[in-house]
């Protein structure tokens, strides 16, 4: 069996402390993922459980796995859920979700409370799409950027390239850190392009680190061009998968000059958090 | 004499060891990144086990492919498109074309009297990354290569992606998973997609002979892609039984003089 450099860990937990049968509300939101799906239990607004899975070709099996996990050996059942949003790329393929909301709400919404509610601007770095959101001080959104057609599938990208490269996802961004200064990045362009021009860079004696660099760089310089555009100001929180990278996030932070907030939380979690929350709101205005 | 070929793609490694006109041995492993060089030799050395061989066995090693110049112990090197027509002919005597579809390139070349090349063709840009991209798609549909290749040819043509970018066969894929279209007609999609565009770099410039043209590289070796393709094209491509090995083999035949 090869190395699946490309395949990141996935995980779930469920609370022993909380006792959900005294809890008034409990809510859940799913977030269905091009690559990764996640679903977040939450008892009157404390994390209850949650599962974070790679996403299946079927997505409402996603779903429910995702839920399933999240519950795990709780007693939980899915009927005793007051309320559940669906939010995501496929959050129309959450079949027992009572409502299903954008993802820019969500993960404000998760961000705020993931790192804390002095967040303004929220980067959603994920696999298919790219964020940029702009908050009031008060929970609305102010602006928001979505990355165009040919930036998409960046986080996706970055699996063929962990495969091509021969180096594990998670170690990318270490790895590409190495370099005592930033090579010119890649073509940032168009992600196909920029994968076998960054495999090329050994031709020219480039190391792995710097090959990496150039490429991670690539990609942190075309969203920090997406984010400039909803005039980020702080306190700047990062949610996704590929706030995972420090490759990406050091660069994205050096770019735009500010230092994101860190978090207790998955990054990955946030639009099923946020999810999880708008839930409890609807289920007290029902 | 004992030669061999060497040939490093982007994503994987052929080597092919050669006495007097027949294969003794092959090899083939990943590229494995900044570790190519290594892996080169890994895959050199199994080889030459595989083949009961010690090094100083053999007389002459000639390297091809993206990465050919990481194989250091080669004596030569030589462009793809020469080390694909040599195979090309080694194999079939009368073939007057050679395509050669890999993980990055897609590659026409027309061949002309002796040993000529008459004309080489390579994809553009937005046709690169093919067999990469049936990599990743099979990743994300949850299938092996092996599964997506033997799908049948029985596309009902309802669920489409774009057959113009990578980018967007991808996107447009998952929108398709989204509207719990099955993986498997999602799958035909994508194979369909890469045969439309694999058949238009056939069809821009040359038109290569429909008996008579050589298929080889590791896209090949999908039977949904090349079934698809052929139906397109309507050439019947003659596939010899190690296609993904044909670099390396013809490099180790020009080694052999």
């Amino acid at each position: 069996m090869t190395q699946e450099y490309w395949r990141w860990p996935e995980s779930r937990w469920t609370s022993e402390d909380i006792d959900w049968k005294k809890s008034k509300t409990i809510t859940a939101g799913v977030d269905i993922g091009t690559n990764s799906s996640q679903a977040v239990v939450m008892c009157d607004e404390r994390l209850f459980g949650y599962a974070n899975l790679r996403t299946k070709p079927d997505y409402q099996e996603s779903a429910r796995v995702a839920l399933e996990q999240a519950l795990g050996a709780s007693g939980v059942k899915p009927k005793d859920i007051h309320y559940i949003v669906g939010t995501g790329w496929g959050s129309r393929n959450v079949p027992f979700a009572q409502k299903t909301v954008d993802e820019i709400n969500c993960h404000a919404r998760g961000a705020r409370f993931m790192y804390g509610p002095a967040v303004k601007t929220v980067v959603d770095l994920g696999a298919q799409t790219c964020k940029a959101i702009r908050l009031y001080e008060w929970d609305r959104i102010r602006d928001f950027m979505i990355s165009d057609k040919c930036a998409t599938g960046m986080g996706r990208s970055i699996e063929v390239m962990a495969d091509l490269m021969q180096v594990p996802i998670q170690e990318m961004g270490e790895r590409s850190l190495m370099v005592s200064k930033d090579p010119e990045p890649v073509s940032t362009t168009c992600y196909a392009f920029a994968n076998t021009e960054a495999i090329g860079l050994f031709r020219e004696g480039y190391k792995e680190s710097e090959v990496l660099a150039a490429y991670l760089f690539a990609i942190a310089w075309r969203i920090h061009g997406m984010v400039g555009r909803v005039q980020p100001e702080k306190e700047l929180a990062f949610n996704g998968g590929l706030a995972k990278n420090p490759g990406i996030t050091k660069r994205l932070e050096r770019e735009m000059k500010m230092t994101a907030l860190t978090s207790e939380y998955d990054p990955q979690l946030a639009g099923a958090i946020g999810a999880a929350l708008i839930a409890k709101a609807m289920a007290e205005k029902a | 004499m004992i030669t061999a070929g060497i040939d490093v793609g982007i994503e994987s490694l052929k080597a092919v060891v050669l006495k007097d006109g027949k294969v003794l041995a092959r090899g083939t492993g990943l590229s494995g990144g900044a570790n190519r060089a290594r892996a080169v030799e890994q895959v050199w050395s199994n080889t030459l086990a595989a083949a009961r061989l010690s090094p100083s066995d053999v007389s002459k090693i000639i390297a091809t492919g993206q990465g050919k110049h990481d194989v250091r112990f080669a004596h030569d090197h030589i462009t793809e498109p020469v080390a694909d027509a040599q195979a090309a002919r080694f194999l079939y005597p009368g073939a007057t074309s050679v395509v050669d579809i890999g993980a990055d390139q897609v590659r026409v070349i027309t061949l002309g009297p002796g040993d000529s090349i008459l004309e080489v063709v390579m994809n553009q840009k937005c046709a690169a990354g093919l067999g990469i991209l049936l990599k990743s798609m099979a990743r994300t549909l949850g299938m092996t290569l092996e599964e997506m290749s033997s799908l049948p040819d029985n596309s009902s043509g309802n669920a489409t992606v774009n057959d113009g970018c990578s980018v967007f066969a991808e996107m447009d894929a998952l929108g398709l998973l989204n509207r719990s279209i099955p993986r498997e007609e999602v799958a035909r999609a994508v194979i369909e997609a890469v045969a439309v565009r694999i058949n238009s770099i056939l069809n821009n410039k040359i038109k290569p002979a429909k008996d008579t043209t050589v298929l080889i590289g590791g896209v090949s070796r999908n039977t949904a892609v090349i079934n698809a393709l052929k139906r397109r094209s309507r050439i019947n491509f003659l596939i010899p039984e190690l296609a993904e090995y044909a670099g390396a083999l013809g490099a180790a035949l020009i080694a052999a003089g």
